[in-house]
């Protein structure tokens, strides 16, 4: 194709955006609500000195300057201050504790992913235990969740936050989401369909002939599919994670984005928020720069040796 | 009847099942009777009563009334964005594509749970129900059935099989939608809908559990009615502790289940021969 | 011989007394904020009861006002009664280390005195408190806007160290409000999960023998109970009055009487529609069946003498001084009566009622906190209004919300029927409750629909005015009769609420509505 760099670049442009457009909208969002957020705290007809808690958060100058001083604060790590959550508690405090969980869980969540693409990629399980697969497709993560945090409720109630309690929770809820929803049977089924077309294709069994692997061949060609397969599949253990967090008692980023959305946080919801939007910008970035490779390495010109050159004369 | 119709069959009788169920849905849920409490489909028909006392079947129904057009509605406005990105590329339309493009790029990398919670947090007390979120949710899944529609209409030679077609006389409503959407797009895009209808149900118990587990209002649907999370919820202390009410988490599943069979149906029934 | 008996003596009283053992307790929700000039909810009172101290409290044991920072004994009334020159006990610490002194008094009362502090609980004080003075490191002088017949009374605030401000207009969302520093029996912080109490033993004025607590958010109630049987917790805080039964049976586990002196109301929009009529108020009132709802919400036995759930006819609890015995509680619907009532005030009846021609709409709201303790309440009052001619709309209120707006007055355009609860200590002060608004007198702060009546505010000033006991006795028994009758509120009952705690904590004084005042008696003993 002529234009292989446009769909990249897209991409690349997309992440940039990204963290840039969804605190916009978020704060859009929050004008068009009646009140302000400082209201909960101080209701006029109580209590006075609101005014100055709304010009402490950036409230009163309307939502240009708020998005531009959060911006230009967030971009030094300073999220500002949970407003209800915990009260006064710097938001990147409050990231700094729930993230590192939320990475671990989703790191565990994604070796089922991981074992079933590779486990796709070689053409397994065979096409016999599709029905398996399709049911354990078809099974809601809050389900699978009830599930985890009763067998951790049953054997660590009142001492999950640490130690074995803690590694049994975070076992519990990585199977859940890397399970639920489709995750484990989409990564088998997906790269199974990906590679067997592929497969199918004249350049592989050409290079059969020539005595190459097949993987060798089809792996550069696959690989930002794969890698958007990937992202996609990191980006659905994300929204996934909310649920699960919450279900199973994980103190993590999304459980915190869940009790900063009841709370109308929206200190800490911004914040989340964006940061799920870097991760996903994170993870676009790099499939656009796969892309970029892989396209480059299938329109590289093969070194030709020297027999192959005095043939061809 | 062949197979197709064999599925057909079955998705039109679960769907059925679930729109009678919402039709007969109370608008309130009956009064405690905790002399009736935790009773198995057998000692009550038809489903069984919670531990309250209160028959399953309300659950069974308000539950359906909550998910059954919204969710619907979710799988029809996937088909149609499907629909609409397999067409465009079956059209000489570059910048068009581009942008769809972007905007799918942007719209694709947003984690769908963190913008519902954003929307359901922003959504004012007397909106708040299924339809916006499963709008939302709809809007979210369309950029994944742009791009398989758009890989299928390319497949099938995209501007090139329109030419073709046209040559042999063929107008451009029939050519559009007969040839392209009917008989090449339609297993992506009933697959599609059939799933975004699924998850749309899983979504609404996913928030409607968070909600019961915190004794908040839902967001997805107003107080007088409940949810099959409801349902869970009792489930999950016969999980958790033992306590008598295994049966009100099979019937949750089971309802669930309904859902799932629909879809699946669905989706079998539009596979390509 | 001598040091190893005392060792002997110190072993054997740690291993009765178990202080190394960190007493975990459930309680309905994590505190939303640990600095009390922003509490907005029971479960930051009780925090902040073992974070700080209060300036005066009532002892639980007789009720009398008593300080643990204030030396009684050389407490002096001046300039007639306006001034209260107070001395400070020696050797009182923060939990920083540092002393505690006048100016932290002084510094806390200034906080509140400061309008650009954005606290309801600071504006209730200005008030009453005109201001403070330091004459010298232990001495303060406070001064108040009027003559009190007993101005401790007014002083009943937590008190906050000067050290950890840079001034007096304290803002909620600092670092202080989830890592405080008190002078209470306990100091640590909060976190995402739970919130931490460690003992603070270098003061003068505590000694808490439980050396760590631990206080997480409450789960379904089921679990709770689970777990405070197996061991792994030692409390619930406030256990649903269903299952309290099948704790009554628990050896290990024992329930506590919480004096919280709630009572459970409707609140009526008498500015909206039909509601504005007294007559249909009081036909609404025998519409209900309080018997069902307390039988059904509650779990009432018939057969249980010691109920919970007393139902009441006006704003106290029965045991109240000020509840008015000679009004009774309407126990069961009447619906001739309720029939006639409607008829009288114009509504007609055809399957439904009408009123000008609509059908009575009601929009039912309630804090939704109540769930926890009275099963579906929302769903049985909608469908006994449903059963006597009305339409109903229900929706349950979320705390904030209902804290910002519900009890502000905020929500007479959006609702007609509020069910919530109000919860008081020692002090029964209803005024703020059924007093017309004004945010200039700083009256009826609670309102919560705005009710207005010329009548009950002369009342209102008649309790405010008394200066003994029975004045004030006699202006409230007149309000029960009045608020019976004119009903801005449908009076529910008064549901107790009851702990549990295991056997091994021993020594368990729960004070009305503070519940940790006598913390320093607490102990866990390993023999139960």
């Amino acid at each position: 194709m002529k234009y292989w760099w446009i769909q990249p670049s897209a991409r690349a442009l997309v992440a940039v955006a990204l963290p840039l457009l969804v605190p916009a909208l978020i704060t859009a969002l929050i004008w068009s609500l009646p009140g302000n957020p400082a209201e909960i705290i101080c209701p006029p007809s109580i209590c006075t000195g609101g005014e100055e808690l709304a010009a402490r958060w950036h409230l009163d100058q309307g939502p240009w300057a708020f998005y531009g001083h959060w911006m230009s604060s967030a971009l030094q790590l300073d999220f500002g201050d949970s407003w209800r959550v915990l009260t006064g508690r710097p938001v990147i405090e409050l990231m700094a504790q729930t993230i590192p969980n939320t990475l671990i869980l989703i790191g565990f969540a994604l070796i089922p992913i991981t074992v079933g693409s590779v486990l796709g990629a070689f053409q397994q399980p065979s096409k016999r235990w599709d029905s398996v697969l399709v049911f354990l497709s078809v099974l809601p993560v809050v389900v699978l969740a009830l599930l985890a945090a009763a067998i951790v409720e049953l054997n660590f109630a009142g001492s999950g936050d640490d130690g074995l309690g803690y590694w049994v929770r975070m076992m519990a809820a990585a199977l859940t989401l890397g399970i639920a929803d489709g995750a484990l049977s989409g990564s088998i089924l997906g790269n199974r369909s990906m590679f067997e077309q592929e497969n199918q294709q004249r350049y592989v069994g050409i290079s059969i002939l020539r005595g190459e692997s097949n993987f060798s061949n089809t792996l550069p060609n696959l690989a930002g599919a794969l890698v958007g397969q990937y992202r996609s599949r990191i980006v659905q253990l994300l929204s996934g994670a909310v649920i699960v967090e919450v279900i199973v008692r994980v103190d993590g980023f999304g459980a915190l984005l869940w009790r900063g959305t009841l709370m109308q946080d929206f200190g800490v919801v911004l914040a989340a928020a964006t940061v799920f939007a870097c991760l996903s910008s994170g993870l676009l970035f790099f499939q656009a720069l796969v892309e970029v490779l892989q396209n480059l390495h299938q329109r590289r010109a093969p070194k030709l040796t020297l027999e192959s050159t005095e043939v061809v004369r | 009847m062949n197979r197709r119709h064999l599925y057909i069959a079955l998705a039109g009788f679960c769907f059925v099942t679930l729109l009678a169920l919402a039709w007969s849905a109370p608008d309130l849920p009956s009064t405690i009777d905790r002399s009736q409490r935790s009773l198995k489909p057998w000692e009550y028909w038809p489903l069984g009563t919670d531990m309250n006392g209160r028959p399953l079947i309300e659950y069974a129904s308000q539950g359906a009334r909550v998910i059954a057009i919204p969710s619907f509605l979710a799988g029809i406005l996937v088909a149609f964005f499907g629909m609409m990105g397999g067409l465009l590329r079956c059209v000489e339309w570059p910048t068009i594509q581009t942008m769809v493009q972007f905007i799918g790029e942007i719209v694709g990398a947003l984690p769908r749970m963190v913008v519902i919670l954003v929307v359901a947090l922003l959504l004012p007390t007397e909106w708040r129900s299924l339809m916006p979120l499963a709008v939302v949710w709809a809007i979210l899944c369309a950029p994944g059935a742009i791009d398989e529609a758009g890989a299928v209409a390319a497949r099938l030679g995209g501007t090139r099989f329109v030419e073709a077609l046209k040559a042999h006389g063929f107008g451009a409503w029939r050519i559009y939608m007969h040839h392209i959407v009917v008989l090449n797009l339609r297993p992506v895009l009933v697959r599609q809908g059939a799933e975004a209808m699924m998850t749309v149900a899983f979504l609404e118990v996913a928030l409607s559990y968070l909600a019961v587990v915190e004794d908040q209002s839902s967001f997805t649907h107003s107080d007088n009615l409940r949810s099959w999370a409801d349902l869970l919820k009792e489930g999950y202390l016969w999980l958790a502790l033992g306590i008598d009410s295994g049966h009100v988490l099979f019937v949750g599943l089971g309802l669930l289940g309904l859902v799932v069979l629909t879809a699946t149906a669905l989706g079998k029934a539009a596979e390509a021969r | 011989m001598k040091k190893s008996w005392m060792l002997g003596g110190l072993l054997l009283t740690s291993a009765v007394l178990g202080t190394a053992v960190e007493v975990q307790f459930y309680d309905e929700s994590l505190p939303i904020t640990l600095n009390p000039l922003f509490a907005t909810t029971m479960v930051d009172n009780r925090a902040h009861e073992l974070y700080f101290d209060r300036l005066y409290y009532n002892n639980p044991t007789d009720n009398s006002l008593t300080s643990r920072l204030i030396d009684e004994s050389q407490t002096k009334i001046e300039d007639a009664g306006k001034s209260l020159r107070l001395t400070i006990k020696d050797g009182i610490n923060w939990h920083n280390g540092k002393k505690f002194t006048a100016n932290d008094i002084c510094f806390t009362i200034d906080a509140m005195l400061n309008v650009r502090t954005p606290s309801p609980i600071a504006h209730y004080y200005r008030e009453h408190l005109a201001s403070c003075t330091v004459e010298k490191s232990n001495v303060a002088k406070v001064t108040f806007k009027r003559v009190y017949h007993n101005p401790r009374e007014r002083l009943k605030f937590f008190v906050l160290p000067k050290s950890e401000f840079s001034s007096t207009a304290v803002q909620p969302d600092t670092e202080f409000a989830n890592q405080p520093v008190g002078t209470g029996p306990m100091k640590g912080r909060m976190g995402t999960l739970a919130a931490r109490f460690e003992a603070h033993t270098k003061t003068s004025h505590h000694s808490p023998k439980i050396g760590a607590m631990k206080m997480s958010q409450a789960q379904d109630p089921a679990v709770q109970i689970s777990t405070l049987r197996n061991g792994a917790m030692h409390g619930i805080v406030s256990v649903p009055p269903i299952y309290r039964p099948e704790l009554q049976t628990e050896s290990e586990v024992q329930l506590r009487s919480y004096d919280l002196r709630s009572w459970w109301f409707i609140a009526l929009n008498t500015t909206s529609g039909p509601l504005a009529s007294k007559e249909v108020r009081q036909a609404l009132n025998y519409s209900l069946d309080r018997s069902e709802l307390r039988e059904k919400s509650i779990g009432f036995d018939k057969n249980d003498k010691e109920s919970p759930c007393e139902f009441i006819s006006g704003p106290f609890v029965q045991s109240s001084a000020y509840y008015n015995h000679e009004v009774p509680p309407v126990e069961f619907t009447d619906k001739r009566k309720a029939e006639a009532l409607l008829n009288a005030a114009g509504l007609e009846k055809n399957g439904l009622w009408f009123h000008e021609g609509k059908p009575v709409a009601l929009r039912i709201g309630m804090d939704a906190k109540l769930g926890k303790e009275a099963t579906d309440l929302l769903t049985q009052i909608a469908n006994q209004l449903s059963e006597a001619g009305f339409t109903t709309r229900i929706s349950k209120i979320s705390s904030d919300d209902w804290n910002r707006k519900a009890i502000t007055g905020q929500l007479t355009k959006e609702y007609d029927m509020l069910i919530g609860k109000w919860s008081f200590g020692i002090n029964e002060d209803v005024n703020d409750l059924f007093q017309t608004r004004s945010e200039t007198k700083f009256q009826g702060r609670h309102n919560i629909f705005n009710y207005s009546n010329p009548e009950v505010d002369s009342t209102l000033v008649e309790y405010e005015k008394a200066r003994t006991t029975d004045g004030a006795k006699n202006a409230y028994h007149k309000l029960h009769s009045q608020l019976a009758d004119d009903l801005p509120y449908l009076f529910l009952w008064k549901l107790d609420t009851k702990s549990a705690w295991r056997a091994e904590v021993k020594d368990i004084t729960i004070s009305p509505y503070y519940y940790f005042t006598d913390i320093n008696r607490w102990y866990v003993s390993k023999s139960k």
